[in-house]
């Protein structure tokens, strides 16, 4: 008797990718249906990163609200403190020195590359190339060092307030940074060499992960994911804050859509980053580094939406005051959690070893999906 | 690198065993000329930035003999977490704390505290060793923390009472040379320990940043403590 | 205050290197003289034991697991140390002089790790898993030529042994997938079972390719063959791109990068493996580098002159050459990104056959003509 396809009947697998699984960028489960490799449909299960720090900003006063965004986006957190501090002064009609808005544009533009370089180590580690990743970090422990000697942290820095930055450069810190971004370009330019012409991670990449840019755009992607799409939407350009309006640089945008695409746009943008870190030490003013706020910070009942590009995309916060120390409610748009609802429409059809190179290219981070 | 379609595949083939050779190449470059950047913690250790967010210390003041902290409750209000309780000694011009309690285990080394003192009376310090085996061990009461350690506290507390003693002597005086009525204000003479405790955090406002930079001490910094248990 | 440095003095780079070439040359020579030392001192005895076969064959096995235990041992510290050193870093340093006793430590730990078996996992598959992987391996062993003598077992047809044992492996791999109750487990033992069973072929050919030019299958005799001039050496036309598709092959048969998604980490936790820990989890690891000295072993004495070599003795050089070979599968395995499963495949059937059937036709042609 020959057995034809409709006796045979056979359920897909289930299985669980996460939350402990070392390729998830944190503690994110993905419920997958699997046909052998192939995977059928795809649920993404939140929340095991969640600490409730919404309802905690409504607990604090707005000055104690900034340490708990560090640990949203923890790769970029000094982005996190300035989407938050953004949102404050707006609520309160505070003006930011100019000196300080040079020093804020400068430890971003810092921190994304340090976010960057995490990406870079994790996503080839992901992809096997174990080397990268040490390889990256040995950049990134450059870059942290400068940032401990500025904030006297190296990872949570807490370092951007309402009306400006708490304390000045340290002597010294000027040259380090540019004797660091003397030597950033060759390790670029070395990672290209081993990473980025290598035939099997473009043979990993291409075509994997495809993102039209009308998807993107209907998912509401922002940063590398939709700039790998072809759609050059930058918060930087479109929506400048700070001093980001008077400065140069380029944004990389790769039409693909693929994996390729994206990991290709950011490593573009860490050389633009270094292009923004040495205007900005060479046009920062001199003078005040913080305005004086009041000491009961009351702002006027009202609500405040600032917009930040950090490295994962738009990172928003939005404010609503009733006119007590206390904010009234607190919500910030996480890119990484919009980028989640990619997921169930790109991830069908392909197979796992493509849903670890989907994952690594969004560079999620759970802190900022489940708050 | 353009992509590698519409290539043909002998010269695919050359290609990607070209990118391959190229990253070996990078390899051994990073094998035989670069340095190996490991520090083999804990026989070498690197030295902190200056702003290094460690341990906290209370600096002492040797021309005064006590320490500068007045025990005004700033930066227990500034506390984002509830890490700070202390216990005030006396009030006024010649006010301090005889306890002073931080529970590490609850801190994220954030600053703001450090930032609301108005008497640069709490810093970090670069030590970073706190790990330890219990949870108790998290609290660092005021000896640990002051610049000077018990006997620092112990004189802070001799200092402080004496100093309060003499006001209330001297208020004395004062009343009695006033009349009868002095009798009525009579306070006792020992000080009022006032706990704070710091439950009710979320109403007190924050205080204001005013801007100041706050720059390290010139007071002896604590030599780098082993936290163990 | 300067922004401070994190740089702290060390020995020139270049100067580690050759340090380290030394330190592996002085280990391969204490490795060898302690595995091959009760030879030496036994030599009373060997007349004893040459007398009684069953006597002889045991201690010659006994021979092989102590040389591969002791092999193994240093090739994991090796691996640790090259992939550190690849890397920018020291690797294991604390453990004995330079890290030495690294292994050591990690082996005891291993024996005394609790015995886990998964509820629900296939009990007697999953016990005799990792010795179905382990046996072949060592048996293998027993015909890879160390020197003239020092064969374990030497008949004419050693090279078909070896090819043909070594395969049984991939029974074991897929044993220990269903075994374990896990379905990371069991897409690593699937995905291993296809990535070996496939590059079995090409391997095969290229091999047979070099067996019709020694026209033996006795891989003593291929070596002796070799006496003037190394295969690679001596057709280079015929055996460089023999000995690639041979090496690409032997890297997907051990498993390793780029070839090594049975156990991706980052995919699949511990692929087939998972569920192991304590002493059978040792065996899945001594099994993956014995395979991989045979499978580096087995190049050397089909392209690189065996034993052959002046000056040293004839193991020694067997050793030195093998050792070269595998610093060459680590590097190339600490450069290179995994290649996707259905990737894999198409380079086995798509490239390598085509090329390793084009090998035995030229070489063929070549054996007609010359």
């Amino acid at each position: 008797m020959t057995l034809t396809d409709t006796e045979i009947s056979s359920t897909g697998m289930r299985l669980n990718l996460g939350p402990q699984h070392p390729s998830t960028h944190g503690v994110l489960r993905l419920l997958v249906e699997l046909d052998g490799e192939v995977i059928h449909s795809c649920r993404p299960m939140i929340g095991y990163l969640h600490r409730g720090l919404e309802k905690m900003f409504e607990a604090r006063p707005y000055r104690q609200t900034i340490p708990f965004t560090d640990r949203l986006d923890y790769l970029a957190s000094l982005n996190c403190n300035l989407a938050i501090s953004q949102a404050i002064e707006r609520l309160g009609g505070v003006e930011v020195p100019e000196r300080a808005q040079y020093i804020r544009v400068l430890l971003c533009e810092l921190n994304r590359i340090a976010s960057h370089l995490v990406f870079l180590g994790t996503f080839a580690s992901d992809l096997g190339a174990t080397t990268v990743f040490l390889y990256s970090f040995r950049e990134r422990e450059k870059v942290i060092d400068l940032l401990e000697a500025m904030t006297g942290a190296r990872l949570t820095y807490n370092y951007i307030r309402p009306g400006g930055v708490p304390e000045d450069l340290p002597e010294g810190f000027a040259e380090g940074v540019r004797a660091f971004l003397d030597e950033f370009p060759r390790a670029l330019d070395e990672n290209d060499r081993l990473l980025t012409g290598n035939g099997i991670f473009r043979a990993r990449l291409e075509g994997v992960g495809v993102i039209s840019p009308e998807m993107a755009i209907a998912h509401g992607a922002s940063g590398p994911v939709i700039r790998g799409s072809g759609v050059p939407y930058d918060i930087r350009r479109i929506a400048p804050y700070e001093v980001y309006d008077r400065m140069e640089f380029h944004v990389p945008a790769f039409a693909e859509g693929d994996c390729l695409a994206r990991y290709r746009v950011r490593i573009e943008e860490m050389r633009q980053s270094a292009r923004i870190i040495t205007q900005c030490l060479r046009e920062m003013p001199e003078g005040e580094i913080m305005t004086k706020m009041p000491k009961i910070f009351k702002p006027p009942v009202g609500e405040a939406y600032s917009r930040t590009e950090s490295p994962r995309g738009e990172l928003s916060v939005m404010m609503v005051s009733d006119g007590t120390p206390n904010p009234a409610r607190v919500h910030v748009r996480a890119p990484s959690f919009v980028h989640l609802s990619l997921l169930p429409a790109l991830l069908p059809g392909t197979k796992i070893a493509d849903v670890v190179a989907i994952l690594g290219s969004f560079d999620t981070v759970l802190g900022e999906v489940d708050r | 690198m353009t992509t590698l379609e519409r290539e043909s595949p002998l010269r695919a083939f050359f290609t990607v065993f070209g990118s391959f050779l190229q990253g070996m190449k990078v390899t051994v470059t990073n094998l035989v000329g670069r340095r190996k950047i490991t520090v083999q913690y804990p026989y070498e250790r690197l030295t902190v930035s200056p702003r290094y967010r460690g341990l906290f210390y209370l600096p002492y003041d040797e021309e005064a003999k006590r320490l500068k902290c007045t025990g005004c409750t700033l930066c227990v209000q500034a506390c984002p977490t509830n890490v700070i309780s202390l216990t005030k000694l006396g009030a006024g011009k010649h006010g301090g704390v005889s306890e002073f309690t931080m529970d590490l285990g609850r801190c994220m080394f954030c600053r703001l505290c450090i930032e609301a003192c108005p008497f640069e009376a709490i810093y970090m310090g670069p030590s970073y060793t706190l790990a330890s085996w219990d949870r108790n061990a998290c609290v660092f009461p005021l000896e640990a923390l002051a610049v000077g350690g018990k006997a620092a506290v112990e004189q802070n507390f001799e200092t402080i009472t004496a100093a309060l003693a003499e006001e209330e002597a001297q208020k004395a005086a004062k009343a009695q040379a006033a009349g009868e009525k002095a009798e009525h204000a009579a306070k006792p003479a020992e000080p009022r320990p006032a706990a704070v405790n710091p439950e009710g955090n979320g109403a007190k406002a924050g205080p204001g940043v005013d801007g100041k930079n706050a720059e390290a001490p010139a007071v002896p910094r604590p030599a780098t403590k082993e936290v163990s248990v | 205050m300067s922004v401070q440095t994190s740089q702290p003095a060390r020995t020139a780079p270049g100067g580690q290197l050759v340090l380290g070439l030394i330190l592996t040359l002085v280990l391969v020579g204490l490795v060898s003289a302690l595995a091959y030392l009760p030879w030496y001192l036994l030599a009373p005895a060997t007349k004893f034991i040459a007398a009684h076969p069953v006597l002889n064959a045991f201690l010659d096995a006994l021979v092989v697991c102590a040389f591969i235990a002791a092999q193994c041992l240093f090739l994991i510290w090796l691996e640790r140390k090259f992939a550190g050193w690849l890397q920018a870093r020291l690797g294991p340093m604390h453990v004995g002089w330079k890290g030495t006793f690294q292994t050591v430590a990690d082996a005891v730990k291993l024996l005394l790790k609790e015995d886990i078996i998964p509820t629900h996992a296939d009990r007697p598959l999953f016990v005799i898993a990792p010795y179905l992987v382990f046996v072949p391996t060592v048996l293998a062993f027993m015909v890879l030529p160390f020197s003239l003598s020092w064969v374990g077992y030497d008949f004419g047809l050693s090279a078909l042994f070896a090819l043909s044992i070594s395969t049984v492996a991939a029974m074991g791999i897929l044993a220990a997938g269903w075994g374990s109750n896990n379905k990371y487990s069991l897409l690593g033992g699937v995905r291993a079972v296809a990535q070996l069973l496939s590059y079995e072929i090409p391997m095969v050919l290229v091999v047979l390719a070099v067996v019709m030019l020694a026209d033996t299958l006795s891989l003593t005799q291929i070596v002796q063959r070799q006496a003037g001039l190394w295969n690679i050496a001596a057709q280079p036309l015929l055996m460089a791109p023999a000995f690639l598709i041979y090496f690409a092959c032997s890297l997907a048969e051990v498993n390793r990068a780029p070839f090594d998604l049975p156990e991706a980490e980052s995919e699949l936790v511990g692929g087939f493996h998972t569920e192991y820990s304590g002493m059978r989890f040792a065996f899945f690891f001594l099994a993956e580098f014995a395979n991989n000295f045979f499978s580096a072993g087995l190049a050397v004495v089909l392209f690189f002159g065996g034993w052959l070599g002046p000056g040293l003795p004839a193991p020694v050089w067997f050793t030195l050459k093998v050792l070269l070979l595998i610093g060459l599968m680590m590097w190339v395995r600490w450069t290179l990104p995994r290649l996707r499963i259905d990737q894999m495949m198409g380079f086995c059937w798509k490239l390598l056959v085509p090329l390793a059937l084009a090998l035995l036709c030229a070489t063929a042609l070549w054996l007609v003509k010359g």
